[in-house]
């Protein structure tokens, strides 16, 4: 049997599909990608070093400067708001049985659909006469322009894009946390209550703690995934009014397939992919402490 | 036999008489207050939904005269008009022939691979299994445009097969992690029984192996289907062919601020979720739970 799994032959025919697909698709074009960005490359001609050029305009570009600060924006209040409100819904589901199912499916409902069109769903009911301002004026309140305000340093369209994106996602969070909470040992808790623990105390002290290192997952996931925004963003707003809501991947792919600036949009990606390493590197040390037995 | 019947059925009364006790209990204030905050936050996920369906019916006058009674009457015209002329139909079947292919694909390479790197003896299966796990970790957007330009050249771009490639390959990862979980967790004398019979590698892995990893394909599969169903950056960029369009693409396309008729495009938001919809309805227990499975172990 041993020389049967050791079989040379059969071991590149295993791993070859998949380890040539990885490199022809994943890591030639990041190598390029890295390339590029030492470039002026504009579509028709031929990429020419420039050196640090891209990266030097990127320390100008005013657009970039918006990219950034909404990206840190997203990121710091997705993971900040799905942390608390996946823990508070997922110890809220945990302590009741009936219907417990029923409104987990339905928040979990919206992670699985296509967030191009529940971009645009959100756009029509925050848009100026449709949707909740249809609602205010038959309350007689007259309702703000949601996703065109430019008032203040974190602007309306922001907050309300990153409601969505809460009312989206959270669920997924929830989820995670519910599973790690149902591995908790039912012991635990019992001693918990007989030494004569609140149910909000052993929340703190014993539930927290053991769910420590899935905080750790669901954030970098939250992380990853509110660098990576793209959807909610084009078909709500398009990163306008006047390029207030851009993100770091809107602002990529306007540089790259509307103006065709390849070199500057694949500075811009560089950019991001640090980025991403960076914010997993940065949650992994910081919030994976020791694991408990369980 | 009737005796043990009897304290069976005593067993089953005593179980509901705990129930019911523990019910008696449960209906305390604060789970008052839990059901309250749980059922204002359902509202918040169901009315939007409900508000696009119920405007979808209706005429562009009736979304402003009377914007939250129900329809007049009952027309399919917007989504007729939507499916047609805004193009979803072809879209959706684009999307389905891309996401098909790209499914059966992922779970043939990808646990192949995971097979190779879970259960056959070289030196190197960690590093591979490194090396695929970057790829977790890398945004697509990093690759766009090295990708794009490559796809122009070899003549890919606006061609379903140019979305299938890069589907396929950011679905890799994710299938190998789990699936080599499922392999390595499988144990050691099944596979020593089938050399024993004369098995040959790939009787091993096809008619061993991947039969009892079926859970594992069916959550992989899952977290292929949905994520490469809804995807719309690289859609965007590849295809701008109309013919060739996925569901996302054709209806960001349809649905903009140059189009005037409302009720069409809340129809065309519906053709698009309302597939999913259906099939998150009829399986949610599954798919919850298989999707949550998938991300703890990623």
């Amino acid at each position: 049997m041993d020389k049967l799994l050791r079989n040379k032959k059969a071991i590149v025919i295993f791993m070859a599909p998949a380890f040539i697909l990885f490199t022809l698709v994943l890591f030639v074009p990041i190598c390029q990608s890295v390339y590029y960005s030492f470039c002026e490359y504009k579509g028709i001609t031929a990429p020419k070093f420039i050196g640090l050029a891209n990266y030097k305009a990127l320390l100008t570009d005013k657009t970039l400067g918006f990219a950034i600060k909404n990206s840190i924006f997203f990121l710091v209040f997705s993971c900040v708001s799905q942390l608390i409100m996946g823990l508070f819904l997922a110890a809220l589901l945990t302590n009741i049985k009936k219907g417990r199912n029923l409104f987990k499916n339905i928040i979990y409902l919206p992670c699985v659909l296509s967030s191009a069109a529940l971009g645009l769903l959100w756009m029509f009911i925050f848009s100026p006469k449709l949707g909740i301002n249809q609602l205010l004026e038959k309350m007689g309140v007259e309702g703000p322009l949601w996703l065109m305000d430019t008032k203040g340093f974190i602007i309306l369209p922001m907050w309300v894009i990153a409601f969505v994106s809460l009312w989206q996602y959270v669920g997924q969070s929830m989820m995670l946390y519910m599973a790690q909470i149902s591995g908790i040992s039912k012991s635990l808790f019992e001693a918990s209550y007989i030494d004569g623990c609140t149910k909000p105390q052993t929340f703190w002290h014993i539930t927290l703690p053991l769910i420590r290192p899935m905080v750790a997952t669901a954030m970098s996931l939250n992380a990853i995934g509110s660098l990576k925004f793209f959807d909610l963003i084009f078909n709500m707003t398009e990163g306008g009014p006047n390029h207030r809501t851009e993100v770091l991947a809107t602002h990529l792919y306007q540089q790259g397939f509307k103006y065709f600036k390849y070199g500057y949009a694949s500075a811009i990606g560089v950019l991001l992919l640090i980025m991403c390493l960076l914010v997993t590197l940065f949650i992994n040390k910081v919030v994976k402490t020791e694991q408990y037995e369980m | 036999m009737d005796a043990a019947v009897k304290t069976e059925n005593e067993a089953k009364k005593l179980l509901t008489a705990d129930d019911i006790a523990d019910k008696k209990e449960k209906l305390t204030l604060p789970k008052v207050i839990i059901y309250i905050f749980l059922v204002l936050t359902a509202i918040v996920y169901i009315a939007p939904l409900l508000w696009v369906f119920n405007v979808s019916f209706k005429t562009n006058r009736e979304i402003f005269s009377a914007p939250f009674a129900l329809p007049q009457d009952i027309t399919f015209d917007n989504y007729t008009f939507a499916w047609t002329a805004g193009k979803l139909g072809i879209a959706t079947l684009n999307s389905f022939i891309v996401c098909v292919i790209t499914l059966a694909l992922s779970m043939i390479i990808g646990s192949m691979a995971a097979f190779g790197i879970g259960r056959l003896r070289w030196k190197g299966s960690k590093l591979a299994m490194t090396y695929f796990l970057t790829g977790m970790m890398i945004p697509v957007h990093c690759v766009l445009i090295p990708l794009f330009t490559r796809f122009a050249k070899l003549g890919l771009s606006n061609n379903l097969l140019g979305l299938i490639l890069p589907y396929l390959t950011f679905a890799l990862p994710i299938t190998i992690f789990i699936m080599t979980g499922f392999f390595e967790s499988m144990p050691n004398e099944l596979i020593e029984c089938a050399c024993m019979e004369g098995a040959n590698l790939f009787q091993i892995f096809f008619e061993i192996c991947l039969p009892l990893g079926k859970t594992g394909l069916f959550v992989t599969g899952l977290m292929t289907f949905i994520g490469n169903w809804n995807e719309l950056l690289l859609a965007m960029v590849f295809i701008s062919d109309d013919a060739k369009k996925t569901l996302p693409v054709s209806l960001s396309k349809f649905v903009g601020p140059y189009n005037t008729n409302y009720s069409q495009m809340f129809a065309a938001i519906i053709i698009a979720i309302i597939p999913t919809i259906i099939v998150y309805c009829a399986f949610s227990n599954q798919i919850v739970d298989g999707l949550t499975a998938g991300a703890v172990k990623g």
